[in-house]
């Protein structure tokens, strides 16, 4: 592929979100000078903006004020602008015991995800790159990709099936190997978070690993010579130059798993609905928002977009902190 | 100076050994859920009954596929994926449509506001969507678009963001020259469109297209919480429901087990040959598209 055309766009993206911030609020000064140009623009884009704000940003607007009301679907008097009622849902949620556990359930399995998945991606993705047979990496990375194109559903369920008490894999190995009781793995309270957190790394860390690898690819070679003849062994390469010069990929993955947070597929699949599993042990704070939103009581939309709308803050918060520390701003 | 660089070769050849022996192990843990739901699938109950259960059936047979894909009154498993299919390919084809003119515009044409708006779109993407759900329920509701596949086939190309993005890039990457020669022939905007571009960047096309097809048809919740009946589910969403009368219908030659084992490969199936098929598109994709952005 021919090198593309650089825009003025792409040079002030390169420079980060505060750059584009800044060139916005110079394009809404200048942008009645500018000529008209050509107008079949609009049209090209029409079908797509539109789309996008009638799917898109009028339910994330629409949100923000859902979050401000006691807005329940099956009470149509508590629709539109009747259910506003303040700050009632956040002093609620403030004083919800559930809301705080399924929080706390929420972190506690991002906590489990996150490191294991960074480093095994990592790690595997450093292998793959090393080997040189091109037919041998090709079909690794297929494989360590393929559980991601899976239907999350599909994928949970097939774990399911592994962990079957009765029938699944897994127990017979360990019983072959000598444990003699192996236990309910998403039976019981005790194992079952964790027993939910290795599809979940199963299914997603392909994604990852690929990620990686297509920053290693993109690695110049030279940098390597450089450092072999600097006479860097193989560790020393891939400390001083593979993982500096990743950072923008490790920024990019800790933003998309900090999103795991909510994990509401994995959780509803594996338990075959919003019960959060075995005494509620893996009610994660996603689910807990559906179920409030969409199953229990009156369907409690207002209270579930005030969770939802706290949950998306944290998410801010945490990419946030991502950007400062990783001090790289676009990834 | 020689010796050294043979020892060298040997030396890696020793450290290919390991990478590709330590690949293989994780390749094959990778692989052993898949395999396992595949083998099942394919056994009887007798040999699902089994003390020691082995990883690949000693008697293969269809019976649980045959079951699970005829027996209409219980399985609605064709109709689903039927649903799944027309869901995944109508998103397919307005997100194709949708990115390329949208991304064309962004590449090449001067419109007055296309800077402003772009830089619109790259801002609006670190908005979380939070609250979305709740309110995507409504507006459907109002637009009459709820229970229906159309509804559906509007809302997942609308997140254009990443398509446009991969479409956008392919139009810039267009040799300038080709498009001189098409102006000076006198060619307008749409022939410039239709005739120089757009064959120019199918490959781009193609990457939008696979990973919105796997995106539908792996596509949960939103589908979950659109759709109220069972005709209307697509294949993702109907496994999950299969518990509970599976076991209890199963006629004596076979186990509930081995039929949601039949449904989860058949489930599976699509995606994993689009996958193979493809899979150069997904590494071309992943490189394009997310970490550009």
């Amino acid at each position: 592929m021919a090198e593309p055309r650089m825009q003025k766009v792409d040079q002030v993206r390169a420079q980060g979100k505060a750059a584009v911030v800044k060139a916005f609020v110079g394009e809404l000064k200048t942008v009645r000078q500018q000529g008209w140009g050509n107008l079949w623009g609009y049209f090209f884009i029409a079908p797509a903006i539109i789309m996008y704000i009638v799917f898109q940003a009028w339910p994330i607007i629409r949100g923000l004020f859902m979050a401000f009301s006691d807005y329940r679907w099956l009470l149509p008097e508590t629709h539109g602008l009747a259910g506003f009622n303040g700050l009632d849902n956040w002093i609620e949620m403030i004083h919800d015991k559930t809301f705080w556990r399924s929080l706390g359930i929420a972190f506690k399995f991002t906590l489990l995800f996150m490191p294991f998945t960074l480093f095994f991606s990592l790690f595997v993705a450093v292998m793959i790159s090393k080997v040189q047979h091109p037919v041998a990496a090709a079909v690794y990375r297929v494989i360590a990709y393929m559980p991601v194109v899976l239907p999350t559903s599909v994928a949970m369920l097939v774990w399911a099936k592994l962990y079957d008490p009765k029938f699944g894999y897994l127990n017979v190995m360990l019983q072959k190997i000598g444990v003699k009781n192996p236990p309910n793995w998403l039976g019981s309270p005790k194992t079952a978070l964790y027993a939910m957190t290795i599809p979940t790394i199963w299914s997603r860390f392909g994604y990852w690993t690929l990620l990686f690898l297509v920053g290693i690819y993109n690695i110049n070679r030279e940098i390597y010579e450089a450092a072999l003849v600097d006479g860097a062994n193989g560790w020393q390469q891939f400390w001083y130059v593979t993982l500096p010069l990743l950072k923008p990929v490790f920024t990019l993955v800790l933003v998309l798993g900090s999103g795991v947070v909510s994990a509401t597929v994995e959780s509803m699949a594996l338990f075959k609905g919003t019960s959060g599993g075995p005494a509620e042990s893996c009610l994660t704070a996603g689910v807990y928002v559906y179920r409030t939103a969409f199953i229990h009581g009156d369907m409690r939309m207002g209270y579930a977009a005030t969770m939802s709308l706290f949950l998306g803050i944290i998410n801010m918060i945490i990419t946030a902190i991502v950007f400062k520390t990783m001090r790289t701003e676009r990834a | 100076m020689a010796a050294a660089a043979r020892r060298m070769r040997r030396y890696f050849r020793g450290d290919q050994l390991f990478f590709n022996l330590a690949l293989l192990i994780i390749s094959l843990i990778c692989l052993l859920p898949v395999v396992w739901v595949v083998s099942s699938s394919l056994k009887d109950r007798f040999e699902l009954y089994m003390a020691t259960p082995s990883l690949i059936p000693r008697h293969p047979t269809l019976a649980n596929y045959e079951w699970m894909l005829t027996r209409a009154d219980m399985s609605r498993l064709p109709l689903n994926l039927w649903n799944s299919f027309q869901l995944a390919m109508g998103s397919v084809i307005v997100q194709c449509i949708t990115a390329s003119m949208a991304g064309f515009a962004f590449a090449r044409l001067d419109f007055r506001g296309r800077d402003l708006l772009f830089y619109l779109l790259i801002m609006l993407m670190f908005i979380p969507r939070a609250g979305g759900l709740m309110a995507l329920y409504e507006l459907m509701e109002f637009l009459h678009l709820r229970n229906t596949h159309i509804g559906l086939i509007l809302w997942y190309p609308s997140a254009i963001s990443v398509a446009l993005f991969i479409m956008r890039q392919n139009f810039l990457s267009v040799p300038r020259e080709l498009e001189e020669a098409a102006i000076i022939d006198g060619a307008g905007t749409w022939r410039l469109f239709l005739n120089v571009d757009l064959p120019f960047v199918m490959g781009g096309v193609v990457v939008v297209a696979i990973f919105e097809f796997v995106y539908v048809w792996g596509e949960y919740l939103v589908a979950l919480t659109m759709l109220d009946f069972p005709e209307l589910e697509t294949v993702s969403i109907a496994v999950t429901k299969l518990r509970g009368w599976s076991a209890h219908f199963t006629s004596s030659v076979l186990a509930g087990y081995g039929a949601e084992c039949a449904a989860y490969t058949v489930a599976m199936l699509p995606v994993i040959i689009v996958f193979i098929l493809m899979q150069r598109w997904f590494m071309r994709g992943l490189s394009e598209g997310i970490l550009k952005m």
